[in-house]
């Protein structure tokens, strides 16, 4: 594997009394896809929200390349989409590009168009979010985030508010990008993606990382208890 | 409207002090009936400030000051359910894009929440075309008045309040059409039509008894 690109060392955070982050640290090399999995409550959600700086950790540091990330460098995707309702799919796409990039409107236009395309959503550019299925306003999200080229993604659970009949359309876009090299970390209970696609799954429960490995061995021979009885509820 | 704007973000605000006072005027002017602050603010403002003693304190500018004021205290209230009512997820997908919040304010929020806003600011100037009538009491020559010296001069009470109701009846609908052409402005769907899920529900508030 390649040098490491998104680091995560020693995170802490807590809400008041609750403790989410217990020293998190773990990184992922450059075209490597990381799923993270793990019961509600451990804290998933909060260890991405540190990673895209959403968050700033209690204690700990977060790094890309060596750094911390700058804006849109690390792309997010969120369960719920949280698309622009008062813009099109393009205006979603473009926004971005013209308001933190700076780029006139017509190569943000060009670009915009080119990322709904590569969604396979360019004929629904001109569509509000509200005409658009759950499937196709995480399509956009994901174009969204990736317009910006950012150096990694990170996905919290992007088909979990999904019905069913959406999910593949959505799992097919990532599988799509994780051939294609992006550097990807993803919560998510879709075990077959995990399987086909991860590099390597971690499996969190209070706060902490307490499994990490290969998906074969991941599922084949899982080490902790946690994970077992974890696995056997989500199968 | 701009100053109920200001005040909506101050409830907002991050500093206590500010929070504290944006609900005390709110309250004031709420709990108070427009016609006292109409009278005290003519009537009892000169005596409290030699300023206001002058003559360019006309009995217009005096109402129109009162009725602001009032307004601002129910406009903050409506703007506020406005800005609530733009899901946080929004602002969060915002700042990921690496959004300034000004920029988030006015690209995302603001737009949606004046969509919102709307029905319950056309109330709010309907009724406050209507308040109006209540600058009579520090003799502001508004609509009632005028038809009620027409009438008293002539005799003629049907015709002067019948065409006092007219001049209402236009002057309202004047403001009930601007309303509608704004929402439909403020829709998004790409055909313009009402197709967009309901709006999310404004606390609304009565004013017969203001």
């Amino acid at each position: 594997m390649s040098e490491a690109i998104l680091r995560a060392e020693g995170l802490h955070k807590r809400y008041g009394e609750l403790e989410v982050l217990r020293g998190v640290s773990f990184e992922v090399a450059r075209g490597e896809v990381k799923v993270i999995i793990g019961p509600s409550g451990s804290g998933k959600s909060t260890l991405l929200r540190c990673l895209s700086l959403l968050e700033e950790p209690d204690a700990g540091e977060v790094s890309l390349e060596g750094r911390r990330p700058g804006h849109g460098e690390v792309g997010m995707v969120f369960q719920r989409f949280n698309l622009f309702q008062n813009m099109t799919a393009l205006g979603n796409v473009m926004v971005g590009l013209t308001d933190v990039r700076r780029l006139p409107k017509r190569e943000a236009r060009d670009q915009a168009i080119e990322f709904l395309e590569r969604v396979g959503l360019r004929d629904k550019a001109h569509q509000y979010p509200d005409e658009l299925s759950g499937g196709q306003q995480q399509r956009v999200a994901i174009a969204r985030a990736l317009v910006m080229r950012p150096k990694a993604m990170l996905f919290d659970e992007p088909t979990s508010a999904l019905d069913v009949e959406l999910v593949r359309e959505v799992l097919d876009v990532m599988e799509g990008l994780a051939r294609d090299g992006m550097t990807m970390v993803v919560v998510s209970h879709e075990l077959r993606f995990a399987h086909h696609v991860a590099s390597s799954i971690l499996m969190m429960d209070e706060g902490a990382v307490i499994e990490e490995a290969p998906p074969a061995e991941f599922f084949s021979a899982p080490k902790h208890e946690r994970t077992r009885r974890f696995l056997a509820l989500v199968e | 409207m701009v100053l109920g704007f200001a005040l909506a973000l101050g409830r907002s605000s991050r500093r206590r002090t500010v929070r504290g006072s944006v609900s005390v005027y709110n309250w004031l002017f709420r709990a108070t009936p427009t016609l006292l602050q109409l009278l005290f603010i003519w009537d009892a403002l000169p005596q409290l400030w030699h300023v206001f003693a002058g003559t360019w304190f006309t009995p217009f500018l005096a109402a129109f000051i009162a009725l602001s004021l009032n307004e601002a205290a129910y406009m903050a209230q409506i703007t506020r359910a406005g800005l609530l009512s733009v899901a946080p997820g929004e602002e969060l997908a915002g700042r990921a894009l690496g959004l300034s919040r000004r920029q988030i304010l006015r690209r995302v929020i603001v737009p949606q929440a004046v969509r919102v806003v709307i029905p319950p600011t056309g109330n709010e100037f309907i009724t406050l075309l209507k308040l109006t009538s209540l600058a009579s009491v520090i003799s502001v020559h508004e609509l009632l008045t005028a038809a009620q010296e027409l009438a008293a001069v002539r005799f003629q009470y049907p015709e002067a309040f019948l065409s006092a109701l007219v001049y209402y009846l236009v002057l309202v609908s004047i403001l009930m059409a601007v309303q509608s052409r704004l929402e439909r402005r403020f829709t998004w769907t790409s055909a313009r039509r009402g197709r967009r899920r309901a709006a999310p529900a404004v606390p609304v508030v009565s004013h017969d008894a203001r």
